[in-house]
């Protein structure tokens, strides 16, 4: 049942890789991709960037897969590494940018001016007015909030990933959420 | 930098709530069963959450599916490389010809005949033993992954007989025993939970 390898659990796949099977890495990067390309996509505003961050991140795992100490834990891990690979990118483009002269980049789901509390409070307010929300925050409490709650990501692994430590990520986090209830509160 | 308006009368804040749902921590537990601001503030926070999951959710929805054209493009951009593993030498009858395979095709060997039995699968495949050293006993070592409903026992004899066949066709390995772990049943389509 080799054609059915998007069947299999992921620890199965990921013996497989580990012993060099392609395919059934393939299909771990299919089976978990578009989550990773989601979370990768809200840490650097672009689906341009969440890809390469991606590719990355599959390029590591790869060559990691034997590092990885339960095979069942292979999503979080898979995230874990996007979300690394998704912050240095930022952090190369930002070296870059201002090396450049250039101006700062607009984080994702910057609100257009025109779009005001009226337009959002329609379906799907909770989203929108989250995005908005999630625009006016300060940089690093953003990346917390989306490593917690899009990865899934345990403070430790939040603190390593941002290279802080997991008191500095509980702090950033409680105030990101307190800044996201307050600016939610405001557009209703 | 807490705000003053952030501190509610009763002294708590939206921190210290937002701490304790992710933890469970907080100084005074039964405060929160009779505070109405704490109460709201755990409501809203509760709200935000469920906004997030709603956020997560449609944005790994918009970020399309794993058989779309960005990650075969990223498939194809991998260049993923080789696992050869050891080198098991052959024996030639020219003693000027080396010829030996890699120990990753005889995995690949171990694999593809357990997926080709109805309704298995095999996961982790390990060759105990020196592989390098012509006639050294070599034991192979298979996690396999059964289809619901299929006989476990038949499975792995049946396996174990395909797998001693092919061996000893496609290898000069002295096989020492063959053991099979079946480490998974599979029961059901499986999606990303």
């Amino acid at each position: 049942m080799r054609d059915q390898l998007d069947l299999v659990p992921d620890a199965i796949l990921v013996g497989r890789a580990a012993d060099g099977d392609t395919a059934a890495f393939e299909a771990l990067a299919r089976r978990y991709g578009p989550h990773m390309r989601a979370s990768a996509r809200r840490l650097t505003g672009s689906y341009a960037d969440a890809d390469d961050a991606v590719q990355e991140a599959l390029v590591q795992a790869w060559k990691q897969l034997d590092t990885l100490r339960d095979p069942a834990a292979v999503k979080g891990w898979l995230l874990r590494l996007t979300g690394s690979r998704s912050i240095d990118l930022l952090r190369r483009r930002r070296n870059h940018t201002s090396l450049a002269g250039g101006e700062d980049d607009a984080p994702p789901d910057t609100v257009s001016p025109g779009a005001g509390p009226e337009t959002t409070a329609v379906a799907g307010a909770g989203i929108e007015s989250l995005k908005a929300a999630l625009a006016t925050l300060p940089e690093e409490q953003r990346r917390c909030w989306i490593l917690k709650e899009i990865n899934g990501q345990s403070y430790e692994e939040i603190a390593q990933t941002l290279n802080i430590s997991p008191a500095s990520v509980r702090g950033r986090l409680a105030r990101a959420r307190t800044a996201l209830v307050r600016e939610m509160e405001d557009w209703r | 930098m807490s705000m003053p308006h952030d501190t509610f009368e009763c002294g708590h804040t939206l921190e210290e709530l937002s701490i304790y749902l992710d933890t469970g921590e907080f100084a005074d537990p039964h405060h929160l069963e009779s505070c109405p601001e704490c109460r709201n503030g755990l409501d809203s926070l509760r709200r935000l959450s469920a906004a997030g999951n709603e956020l997560f959710a449609s944005d790994v929805a918009a970020a399309g599916s794993g058989t779309d054209e960005w990650m075969k493009d990223i498939l194809a951009n991998l260049a993923l490389e080789l696992r050869p593993g050891r080198t098991i030498p052959l024996r030639s009858d020219d003693p000027a010809d080396t010829l030996s395979e890699t120990e990753g095709a005889v995995l690949a060997l171990v694999r593809s005949v357990a997926d080709n039995l109805p309704g298995t699968v095999a996961g982790r495949v390990k060759l105990d033993g020196d592989v390098t050293l012509p006639g050294e006993p070599v034991t192979v070592r298979a996690d396999l992954a059964v289809l619901f409903g299929q006989h476990l026992m038949d499975s792995a004899a049946s396996l174990r007989q395909d797998l001693a066949e092919a061996l000893a066709r496609h290898t000069e390995l002295t096989i020492a025993a063959i053991d099979i772990t079946i480490t998974d049943v599979i029961d059901a389509p499986r999606e990303e939970q």
